[in-house]
């Protein structure tokens, strides 16, 4: 049904709604459609800008409407879909959005606005074929830019079509006269890509002769110095690749690849320690000032050898008073022999040293003009950094003396009591003991010495956390967070009426809100594991959940970055990036916060209850003993929780609506996206831990989990949790057969391994499909026959790894799943005496006992027998000052 | 302790470290924008020995740096957006090092005349490293540079000791195509327009918060 077109005047007006939206003058554009509207009610061109406009306003649902309305009147009209694809695209639905856009390009198949953004999508979604269509349509249309050319290219080289991208950058190269100018950038880089493209396809030997021809002209001039290295060895082109490492050496000496890559091109024996040995002493006389060629010699040298380089190295660094001496050769304890050498190296040190004559350092008294002085001493930075290392090294878990380790840092403390890592120390060395408190406050102690420097504040806000007083971490934070001005004289109003808590301060913004905004991952992830350390399952779920929410951003992020790289021209990383964003969510930082969060879900699911952290034991020790609670009481308890739940969420919101208020009193501005920001309804994440549907969230963060850490045993043994929660077999099975593949021993394994072979024993022929079944079983029996005496399977685990509290631990809680009556826990005591055993492994046989139902003696036992090797664990009541 | 470029996958560490060190702080996406409009400019330390493999590295220590994009002076330089180390990890000289390969990296790839960088008036330790170890210039004071209030040198320092003798032969390149073209000035419009680049192309909402941008 095509429409009328506007008359003279309308139109003009039209293009004034299109300019209004251009700039963001979102109300104006508004008015100026409606006035268009009033004449020409159904005019859908009109009425889709509307919707778009209205979109911008943040009024999403009424933008539909609007678009879709706009849809009926001109269906045929390429602004209609355009704005349809916009929509879904600001609401990241993706996928409809680039069907509306394909349907806009059906009307207008030239246009490059509506073919630049899907190609934008396409690329988002990795739909390499489509993408690579979108880019010759857009090279078609305009081929004078080379970014037209190059974009094309990437979406051969990324489908893998290495042969048809190069060919793109080719032709290209072949339209220039004469070569651009020396500092085009553009230029520069797009000869690197192409020899990028070259040399992943395979074929070195022509890549090293392009990067040849271009090395000249490349601007990179690091990129084709390792390239070129690179090509050399692996084409075996030994003499000159070493002249290539060494050039690499001179610009950087502190690269191992640079040394690892010389080495090779010198055919250098891995045990030709005397060859290895002058090779490094070469290069450390030649660059006086750096590391490598001190430090790499000590990873690969033996006997005689290794104690005196390490000796060397050593006294250098301790003379200068380097503080991260042993965290710079501390890797090499994994060696016993080199880990006995470097002690007794550094412990001669202090013998020698002990007596010195401490330097007296003058200061004057009262300003500079009476000429009196106060004088204090000063040991040497010798034996100051000495007696600091040998501090760490009683510290370390491997030659771990607590006692020592302290003697140490409190004499180098009574030293030099200003020195800032003396104190981190003592702290990390309570906290290592088992007492958090005490690490607590020595590292607030820490902090006050030099309360300007970040990192100390960070590392105190840490120990709160450790220790669960997250509210005083948070306090801590706000140090260093964007707001330093304190409350603001509302929300002091609020802590008066003690209505309301910190927390529901911070839910409003404040140092958490900054925390959040400025993705601090590592606060919030630690926040939320101490939350689930307290049994406080919607905080952490809260905070799980935000970092769910910011590797969402990271992904986002990518998105301006597919047209403003291809105008700056910097391709190759905009490749990496690409590569980079693809596995995004198998980094450290999202596994642990997922793991956090599946745990939280699969513990919701077995004691709903827990949802109310009134109800939860969290250590054990406080709230109400709910699985003691006759069912009446239970469920009075359960209601009284869910009334104090819902006061608290009407609290916080109501406070919420407040500061919103008068926020809005003071800001003369609001802006839209802000306010959708800073709005929170569910600041407890009552919400979240109250699901109706726990395993369905819990797969949602497994989703990721087990697609790009599936290497991560924890991560399997998780995923059979909620699949076995589920009654997911098959999804199960699969867990449990990686996890066997990875780490065929591990005691949550075990455990699991049984649990799975009873429940399948009594899986109902309606819980699962006849084909499914015989898989199962099949499979099943693989890993464990049907006919296993599991008690004696779990007995015979036991015996195999009597040595390690972990698995007995595993082996433990195994008969208490076959039989709950049968506890007979003399072995966890056992464990207590095991060399092995580390201080985390006695508190979870400790947290063990409470879930076997141990009786009060058993518990008393086993802590005072924990209490004899960790004298200084608070867990087990030892010496709590 | 490596000192190497920085790659996209650092950014994450960087970014810890940055948080754990400094109270100017950036979304990830401001470092994505440094790595991909200068990527040979900003480098990473890393300590190789807490690095399990098939983890990304952990950094202890980087240098962000950019190109002005938008010079007011109209010469080429650099500028340092932001320097820092863990605490546990100083006195190693990476600070050092770190910057001289950035500076190096500066002239080279973008014919920078001379590096810029702001420092908090009270932060002695990073005023010995730019001014005694590295040779940077106060230039002026920028009074309540930062979100507190604290005032910033802004420090620069000449890098045309960097700058390699050019070959004639590449000389004779330039001068050649200036002369085909014969349009000098058209030339010097050109660069200037892609210089200007990063602004207008679409990385919207990039924020330096506390920072300011420079």
């Amino acid at each position: 049904m095509p429409q009328a077109p506007l008359t003279a005047k309308d139109a003009s007006q039209f293009r004034q709604v299109l300019k209004c939206y251009e700039t963001k003058q979102f109300k104006k554009g508004l008015k100026a459609a409606e006035q268009i509207l009033k004449k020409n009610p159904k005019h859908g061109e009109t009425l889709a800008m509307k919707g778009l406009i209205t979109n911008s306003l943040g009024r999403t649902a009424e933008a539909f409407t609007i678009a879709k309305e706009a849809l009926r009147q001109d269906m045929k009209s390429h602004v209609c879909w355009h704005v349809y694809g916009l929509l879904y695209r600001s609401e990241k639905n993706f996928e409809e959005s680039i069907k509306a856009y394909k349907m806009a390009l059906r009307f207008e198949p030239e246009s490059q606005q509506i073919l630049r953004d899907l190609a934008l999508l396409q690329i988002q979604m990795r739909d390499y074929q489509g993408y690579i269509e979108s880019r010759r349509q857009i090279l078609q249309g305009r081929p004078q830019l080379r970014q037209n050319w190059t974009g094309l290219a990437i979406a051969h080289h990324l489908a893998g079509n290495y042969v048809d991208a190069e060919n793109v950058l080719t032709k290209f190269e072949e339209t220039l006269k004469n070569p651009p100018v020396k500092t085009d950038v553009e230029h520069s880089e797009a000869g690197l890509y192409k020899n990028m493209v070259i040399a992943e396809s395979g074929d070195t030997e022509r890549a090293l002769e392009n990067l040849e021809s271009i090395a000249k002209a490349s601007l990179d001039k690091v990129a084709v110095l390792e390239k070129r290295a690179e090509y050399l060895l692996k084409l075996g082109k030994m003499e000159t690749a070493q002249a290539a490492y060494r050039v690499l050496i001179e610009r950087n000496a502190e690269k191992r690849v640079y040394y690892v890559g010389l080495e090779q091109a010198l055919e250098l024996k891995e045990d030709d320690t005397q060859k290895r040995k002058e090779l490094y002493a070469e290069f450390a006389e030649k660059y006086p000032r750096s590391d490598a060629p001190r430090r790499v010699p000590l990873d690969f040298l033996g006997g005689d050898e290794f104690k005196a380089a390490a000796d060397e190295y050593l006294q250098k660094l301790l003379k200068k008073g380097v503080p991260s001496t042993f965290a710079n050769i501390k890797a090499l304890y994994a060696n016993p022999t080199k880990r006995q050498t470097i002690f007794k190296l550094v412990e001669g040190y202090y013998a020698s040293l002990e007596n010195e004559t401490p330097q007296i350092i003058e200061t004057p008294t009262n300003g500079e003009t009476n000429g009196d002085v106060t004088k204090t001493t000063k040991p040497s930075e010798f034996k100051l950094w000495s007696m600091y290392f040998l501090g760490q090294h009683y510290d370390h878990y491997r030659t771990r003396d607590t006692e020592k380790a302290l003697k140490f840092i409190n004499e180098a403390t009574a030293l030099s009591p200003e020195t800032v890592e003396l104190h981190m120390t003592l702290a990390r060395i309570h906290k290592h003991a088992g007492n958090l408190q005490k690490a607590m406050e020595k590292m607030d102690e820490a902090r006050l010495l030099d309360i300007k420097d970040r990192y100390i504040n960070t590392k105190c806000a840490k120990y709160q956390l450790r220790n669960d007083h997250n509210e005083d971490a948070l306090k801590t934070m706000g140090l260093f967070t964007r707001v330093r001005t304190g409350p603001s004289p509302f929300q002091r109003f609020l802590q008066l009426l003690t209505l309301t808590n910190n927390m529901q301060i911070d839910a409003l913004g404040g140092p958490l809100g900054d925390l959040l905004e400025m993705q601090c991952v590592w606060f919030i992830t630690e926040d939320g594991e101490s939350y689930l350390r307290q049994g406080k399952l919607g905080l952490a779920l809260k905070r799980f959940h935000a970092i769910w929410k910011i590797f969402d951003d990271w992904t986002e992020d990518q998105f301006d970055f597919h047209s403003f790289s291809l105008r700056k021209g910097q391709i190759r990383s905009y490749v990496d990036m690409l590569r980079w964003e693809d596995t995004l969510r198998a980094h450290p930082f999202f596994s642990r916060a997922a793991l956090g969060a599946v745990k939280a879900y699969t513990m919701l699911f077995d004691k709903p209850h827990l949802a109310h952290s009134s109800l939860s034991n969290g250590h054990g020790t406080e709230g109400v003993d709910f699985e003691g609670l006759s069912t009446a009481d239970r469920k009075k308890v359960l209601k009284k929780a869910k009334r104090e739940a819902q006061k608290a969420q009407e609290r916080a919101v109501e406070a919420a609506a407040k500061a919103k208020e008068e926020k809005a009193k003071n800001a003369q501005v609001t802006n839209v996206d802000d306010e959708k920001k800073k709005e929170d309804t569910d600041p407890f994440g009552s919400e979240l831990a109250q699901t109706k549907e726990p395993l369905e969230a819990a797969v949602k963060f497994l989703g990721p989990l087990l697609e790009l850490s599936s290497k991560n045993v924890d991560v399997q043994c998780a995923g059979f949790e909620v699949y076995l929660r589920r009654r997911k077999w098959l999804l199960a099975l699969k867990c449990l057969r990686a996890a066997k593949e990875l780490d065929p021993e591990n005691p949550v394994l075990h455990e699991q391994i049984v649990k799975f072979r009873t429940a399948v024993g009594k899986i109902s022929d309606e819980d699962i499909k006849a084909p499914s079944k015989e898989v199962l079983t099949s499979t099943l029996e693989e890993i464990i026959p049907a006919d296993t005496n599991l008690e004696e399977y779990n007995a015979k685990f036991m015996e195999r790894h009597k040595d390690s509290a972990k698995h007995v631990r595993g082996a433990l809680r195994t008969r208490y799943f076959l039989k709950p009556s049968d506890a007979p826990l003399t072995n966890l005591l056992d464990t207590l005496s095991l060399d092995s055993l580390t201080l985390k492994d006695a508190i979870g046989g400790q947290l063990l006992l409470r879930e076997l139902k141990a009786t009060d003696e058993h518990i008393k036992d086993y802590n005072q027998k924990a209490a004899n090797r960790f004298p200084d664990a608070a867990a087990f009541g030892g010496k709590v000052e | 302790m490596d000192i190497r470029v920085l790659q996209p996958s650092d950014i994450p560490h960087v970014q810890l470290t940055n948080i754990t060190n400094l109270p100017e702080n950036y979304f990830l996406k401001y470092y994505l924008y440094h790595a991909l409009s200068w990527p040979q400019l900003s480098y990473v330390a890393v300590d190789l020995s807490h690095t399990k493999p098939g983890e990304p590295p952990k950094i202890v220590g980087y240098v962000l740096a950019k190109m002005e994009e938008e010079p007011a002076d109209g010469v080429q330089h650099g500028h340092i957006t932001s320097l820092s180390v863990m605490r546990t990890h100083r006195r190693l000289g990476l600070a050092e090092k770190l910057m001289r390969q950035s500076q190096k990296a500066m002239v080279e790839a973008f014919a920078a005349k001379y590096v810029s960088l702001h420092v908090r008036v009270s932060n002695k330790a990073a005023l010995h490293l730019y001014r005694d170890t590295l040779q940077f210039e106060v230039d002026k004071v920028e009074e309540k540079y930062y979100a507190d209030g604290e005032n910033a040198y802004s420090m620069r320092k000449d890098l045309s000791f960097l700058e390699e003798p050019e070959s004639d032969e590449s000389e004779g390149e330039e001068t050649e195509d200036v002369n085909i073209d014969g349009d000098v000035p058209k030339e010097k419009g050109e660069k200037k327009r892609s210089v200007k680049v990063g602004r207008p192309l679409g990385v919207q909402d990039l924020q330096e918060v506390d920072g300011r941008v420079a």
